[in-house]
């Protein structure tokens, strides 16, 4: 499942030759995807930080490690915009959440909401030409929909396309399970929150603070 | 259907044309019968999959009706995906495919009788086919591999939660 991160980043520092390299679309759709991306991960980079703070015991050690998930992937992304000649995006100072995080029971489905933000953002990726990078945002999108439902409880017909509202969800067989028990994608599964292929960036899951 | 129909008659008709007529240029002149997009093949195959894993659920739920509290949600999503991608084709919604084998509509066999192989039956088939629809995205287009790409990781969700220690 995993993908090699060098070579990803190679593959887009080649799309660098842009349409020369036979990429339709090229090395600018691939700048943009990724940075959409990139945002989304800077968001959930914070987010987690804040659910975390709200959880403890099984639940704390889960929002850590996909916390650290997070910084891993971001830290790729940021790499591989680097090589495509780009800067990457910088994180906002703050950003402001999507509900009031108050309990735990809050912290849990902010971090599912911060998921969905973060396979909508992949799934840009998705519509690149260049097979690698659609390859490497489809896995990103799976292992942030696995995370989702490891938060969530519940799994979703369209990860990525299709969120559910945000906010705090009616009590659910699984919103009292133990949290997220989904495989640990490790730092070569990133997973921003990409647009479409002819969309804008949305705002990422938490919109910077005061925007 | 439609498509492979208008291609037919299109042929059909290239054939017929009296030579005489083709003083000019001939059949050539009407150029290459339209071919079926790659994307309506990458469809098909998806619709199938989604068909074939439609009737595995069904076939479990009907060999272990105890299931359906924890399946009834996981098969109404793949029901959502068939829906989603038969919108994709243009064509009648009561078209009939007699060119395609019939293997679809064959109920799985040896669907197992106890409530753990029978989730373990279907994660495998989930996680087979995610992984068939990941191999498919290279040839479709770009909306195409999204929706592809969303089902594929909806159903590797659904793998997750049919796992061990996931009690129904």
């Amino acid at each position: 499942m995993s993908v090699s991160l060098p070579r990803l980043a190679a593959a887009a520092a080649a799309s660098g030759a842009g349409q020369a390299a036979g990429w339709p679309g090229g090395r600018s759709a691939a700048v943009g995807a990724l940075q959409a991306a990139l945002a989304a991960e800077h968001a959930a980079v914070y987010g987690y930080g804040v659910a975390g703070a709200h959880l403890s015991g099984t639940r704390q050690r889960a929002a850590a490690r996909d916390w650290q998930i997070h910084q891993a992937s971001r830290d790729a992304l940021a790499a591989m915009i680097t090589a495509l000649g780009a800067q990457p995006v910088a994180a906002a100072a703050a950003y402001q959440l999507p509900f009031r995080v108050s309990t735990g029971r809050d912290a849990v489905m902010l971090a599912a909401f911060l998921e969905d933000r973060v396979a909508a953002a992949y799934l840009g990726v998705v519509a690149l030409s260049e097979p690698r990078l659609r390859l490497f945002g489809a896995r990103a999108l799976e292992s942030a929909a696995l995370r989702a439902t490891g938060w969530r409880g519940q799994t979703l017909a369209f990860p990525g396309l299709e969120a559910p509202a945000p906010g705090p969800v009616p009590a659910g067989p699984g919103a009292s399970q133990p949290a997220p028990s989904a495989p640990a994608a490790g730092p070569s599964t990133p997973g921003p929150s990409s647009p479409g292929p002819a969309s804008q960036s949305p705002p990422p899951p938490t919109g910077p603070a005061g925007a | 259907m439609v498509r492979e129909a208008t291609r037919r008659g299109v042929l059909a008709a290239a054939m017929s044309l009296p030579l005489v007529a083709t003083g000019c240029k001939g059949v050539g002149a009407l150029g290459t019968p339209p071919r079926q997009q790659p994307d309506v093949a990458v469809v098909r195959d998806a619709i199938d999959a989604e068909t074939l894993m439609i009737s595995r659920y069904n076939a479990v739920l009907a060999a272990v009706p105890a299931l359906a509290g924890s399946l009834d949600p996981l098969l109404g999503q793949h029901r959502e995906h068939l829906a989603r991608l038969r919108a994709r084709l243009i064509e009648p919604s009561t078209a009939t495919r007699p060119e395609r084998p019939s293997t679809v509509a064959a109920s799985p066999a040896g669907v197992p009788g106890t409530p753990a192989a029978a989730r373990a039956y279907l994660r495998h088939a989930e996680q087979a086919a995610a992984q068939t629809l990941l191999g498919k995205l290279t040839a479709a287009p770009p909306s195409l591999a999204q929706l592809l790409a969303s089902i594929a990781a909806s159903e590797a969700t659904h793998a997750l939660v049919l796992g061990p220690g996931r009690a129904a």
